[in-house]
């Protein structure tokens, strides 16, 4: 069988892919429908098996609510447009009501599989710690599922689009395979984008024929990804492996390099995925969202979560965050702290309540562990300390004379915000909590230089010459970065250049790929990190 | 730009690319066969150096393999000159590279096929990738980046020279026992199967002994931990069906004690097991077609003098 467990295998790069664009150009619009169907459910099938049973069952679900919500929503219309005007608001209330059941079942099943599939052990084994705590001999078995590939991604798909049709934002969809194909589209079922269904669903349907352009435009992006994941991820992968496992016996200084390289991994494995997804989508001629905005130039935490996973950031906003903080028990205790407090520190409780339950549902979304809550609960509090503490920030910068858009002031804003977010990704990579804050604890106490004068820091799995080529790549990262920020996409003007200096771009990237990717005797690829969650 | 000059700017690239892959396979190819000169799997790729068509056997497979039998003690008993390509975890896609390497120099008479392999899984992705670096070396020794010297850019690709002192065997006299002695019991478990890609690559690596002129059997050496009833079955029944010679250790009188001869409770032999296989090995092989005993042949010198040093080093 061709491995395909993640889209950096050589059986989905090499065959997968191909075949299925070669298809889809030799196919007319229907026949192209019909091949990115079909190669979604082989793709599925390859990495999950007879899971896929459970896909099938979040499509027919969403398929059948979404109908449901829209013939209910279609007769209240139809019964207030013929009722008396006194009697419509008690018709719309009931309507309403109506329909907040039918969307609370339709949820419940999405949320219930994988709250059952993913979260049941971790709750089992805490209730028999519990049990155990109070002395009680009683224990219950820890069950233990299979996870179809992606679930955490699809679900928050299936239930963004549930949310849609209730809020009337997209009318439901009777057809039964563009749902399907919404929901499991091979380049972002496993790790995302965590598409709308108004953003995708439609383009994805409509299976434009292949463009050279765009062909050639998503090769590109493709191969930025592929530099990411297997120069950088790939190479960082033993240190890594190494310190996490037996920090005990490392410097703290160690353990800093490996959580400064553990954020690096996670960022190259994470948007290297997503260059990917959005490559393949953009070869077939598809616009999937983004899911970075180069993170790491933020200059605060809030920011840095608005360029990180940008598609998760905002399904939270906008199906957790506002609902609760436009709830009515939320706007009246704003209105109540507003007269209290002010007009700052006021809005902050109602916001501060409906981001501690974003933060939470982000920590536990991650994977069913204390360190993820815990990771939650970090950026929480750090995000409400930047809240609680700008009044004082503003002031004290002004009362220093700081002007808050120097360089300086934006660098200086930028590291801590890197510090800070390699911190969380301590814990985030630790193996459990406990040892997450032992590793803390060690950077900070027993960290010295030794194990950079003497290179030891070179003998845990990367060399100096790993660590070279791997800087040398983030500049480049970096220097491409900088140029997107101010609004230039080398991508796009390569595409413009001339045949020769196309040639040697693409000879130097292949070659790069070829000969510093780190596989092969020696190297263990890592998993790829958010197919996990 | 017109479809006919796109399909001729791409044949271009192509070319250009496949040249530069040339290129730099060269300039990463090991220099020599050991492993300061980045060379993989040293010790079994020291068959490189051995003299033109002086191996009489060739032993294919993975860690068992190499730890189960001895090249020098089959010399001290047969005269029989032998070699064991075996690497750790080998797949049958590498046992033919192997092979396809040895028989460039070597004639050998016999070759054997450990038959734990036969049972690993191969994917279909490795084997491309395995493919493409038997063309292009360098896929398969890419990380020599590190240490490439000026000499690598000037010359030719392998010289080898380096041979490896026990003939491809290691030897290790740890001593940390097994419990499961019991392991072979008949059973009524069906016959394990063999994956189709794995039959094709067996069949293939005989095809390759048949045209070399080389006798092909297959071995199970002895192991608790990888080796079971249903898959002798397994083997029996694909060797008889093919028509191959089959011999299980785990089923014959070797006089294993298992709580002696295993270094790593029963995953492999240590060298008191490698003493009794290579025993049992040196009977059945002994006036086997076209075997001759070289001992008395100063051609073959060097294997007294490798022999003495072996000796030398167990006595020690």
């Amino acid at each position: 069988m061709l491995s395909f467990s993640s889209y950096f295998s050589s059986g989905y790069l090499a065959v997968y892919l191909p075949v299925c664009v070669l298809l889809y150009a030799l196919a007319g619009q229907r026949g192209r429908r019909v091949v990115l169907l079909l190669f979604s459910a082989v793709c599925f099938w390859a990495v999950s098996g007879k899971l896929i049973a459970y896909l099938l069952l979040s499509t027919l679900s969403i398929h059948h609510f979404g109908l449901w919500l829209s013939d209910v929503q279609d007769r209240s219309k139809a019964e207030l447009a013929a009722a008396p005007k006194e009697e419509r608001k008690a018709l719309r209330a009931r309507a309403q009501t109506h329909q907040r059941w039918i969307l609370a079942l339709g949820l419940s099943i999405q949320f219930g599989i994988l709250l059952v599939l993913k979260y049941s052990p971790f709750a089992v084994t805490n209730l028999n710690n519990l049990f155990s705590a109070l002395g009680l001999s009683y224990s219950l078995r820890v069950p233990r599922f299979l996870l179809p590939i992606g679930i955490s991604f699809y679900t928050m798909q299936a239930a963004s689009y549930l949310f849609d049709v209730y809020r009337q934002k997209c009318s439901a969809d009777r057809n039964l395979f563009r749902l399907a194909l919404f929901l499991g589209f091979f380049p972002q079922v496993m790790e995302g984008p965590i598409c709308r269904y108004g953003q995708t669903a439609h383009q994805l349907w409509e299976a434009p024929p292949l463009r050279y352009q765009n062909f050639m435009l998503g090769l590109q992006r493709m191969s930025y990804g592929l530099l990411k994941k297997m120069i950088i991820a790939d190479r960082l992968n033993l240190l890594i492996k190494n310190v996490f496992t037996h920090y005990e016996n490392y410097d703290g200084i160690a353990i800093a390099v490996a959580a400064v390289c553990y954020t690096i991994q996670l960022y190259m494995d994470f948007s290297g995925t997503m260059d990917l997804a959005v490559g393949a989508g953009q070869i077939f001629g598809f616009q999937l969202p983004e899911n970075f905005q180069r993170p790491f130039f933020s200059r605060t935490i809030p920011e840095f979560w608005q360029r990180w996973h940008i598609t998760l950031g905002t399904w939270f906003k906008d199906y957790i965050f506002y609902p609760l903080s436009m709830s009515k028990p939320l706007k009246k205790l704003t209105s109540k702290a507003r007269k209290r407090l002010g007009s700052h520190y006021g809005p902050l409780v109602a916001g501060t309540i409906a981001l501690f339950c974003v933060w939470v549902c982000n920590g536990l979304w991650h994977g069913s562990a204390w360190s993820y809550l815990f990771f939650g609960m970090y950026h929480f509090a750090l995000i409400l300390l930047g809240n609680l503490t700008q009044p004082v920030t503003d002031k004290l910068t002004g009362a220093l004379h700081i002007s808050r858009t120097s360089l300086p002031y934006r660098c200086f804003q930028i590291v801590r915000t890197g510090l800070l977010v390699c911190i969380g990704e301590l814990f985030f990579r630790a193996n459990g909590l406990r040892a997450g804050l032992a590793m803390f604890e060690r950077m900070v106490t027993a960290s010295t230089l030794e194990p950079l004068r003497n290179g030891t820091i070179f003998q845990i799995g990367m060399s100096r010459k790993d660590f070279f080529i791997v800087a040398l790549l983030l500049g480049a990262i970096f220097v491409i970065g900088l140029l997107q920020e101010r609004g230039i996409h080398l991508g796009t003007r390569l595409a413009q250049a001339l045949i020769p200096v196309r040639f040697v771009v693409y000879y130097g990237v292949i070659l790069a790929l070829i000969i510093f990717g780190a596989y092969g005797d020696g190297y263990v690829p890592v998993d790829p990190i958010y197919a996990g969650f | 730009m017109t479809y006919c000059k796109r399909i001729l700017a791409w044949l271009v690239f192509l070319a250009g690319l496949l040249g530069l892959l040339l290129l730099a396979s060269r300039i990463c190819i090991p220099k020599n066969n050991d492993s300061l000169s980045g060379m993989e799997q040293a010790r079994a790729n020291g068959i490189l150096a051995e003299p033109p068509e002086s191996i009489d056997i060739l032993v294919l497979g993975d860690s068992e393999a190499y730890t189960s039998f001895s090249p020098l003690l089959l010399w001290k008993d047969t005269g029989y000159t032998s070699y064991t390509c075996g690497t750790n975890s080998q797949r049958l896609p590498y046992t033919k590279t192997m092979l396809e390497r040895a028989l460039e120099k070597q004639r050998p008479k016999l070759v054997i096929l450990e038959t734990l392999a036969i049972y690993r899984p191969i994917k279909l992705d490795s084997i491309a990738s395995d493919e493409a670096a038997k063309y292009l070396p360098v896929f398969r020794y890419h990380n020599r980046w590190k240490d490439l010297h000026w000499n690598d850019f000037t010359t030719a690709p392998i010289t080898a020279t380096e041979q490896a002192p026990y003939k491809g065997h290691t030897h290790n006299e740890t001593v940390d026992p097994c419990l499961n002695v019991d392991y072979m019991a008949p059973t009524q478990e069906p016959a394990a199967t063999i994956p189709l890609v794995n039959q094709y690559y067996v069949n293939a690596i005989q095809e390759l002994c048949e045209d070399y002129g080389a006798q092909f059997l297959l071995l199970s050496t002895p192991s608790p931990v990888n080796w079971n009833y249903a898959r002798h079955e397994g083997i029996a029944a694909f060797a008889q069906e093919q028509g191959y010679e089959y011999l299980d250790l785990n089923l014959e009188n070797v006089g294993i004690d298992w709580t002696q001869d295993t270094f790593d409770k029963g995953d492999h032999l240590n060298h008191f097991g490698a003493v009794k296989v290579t025993k049992f090995l040196s009977n059945y092989l002994r006036g086997k077609d076209g075997l001759i005993d070289h001992r008395s042949d100063p051609a073959y010198g060097d294997w007294n003098d490798k022999l003495k040093a072996y000796e030398n080093l167990i006595s020690h």
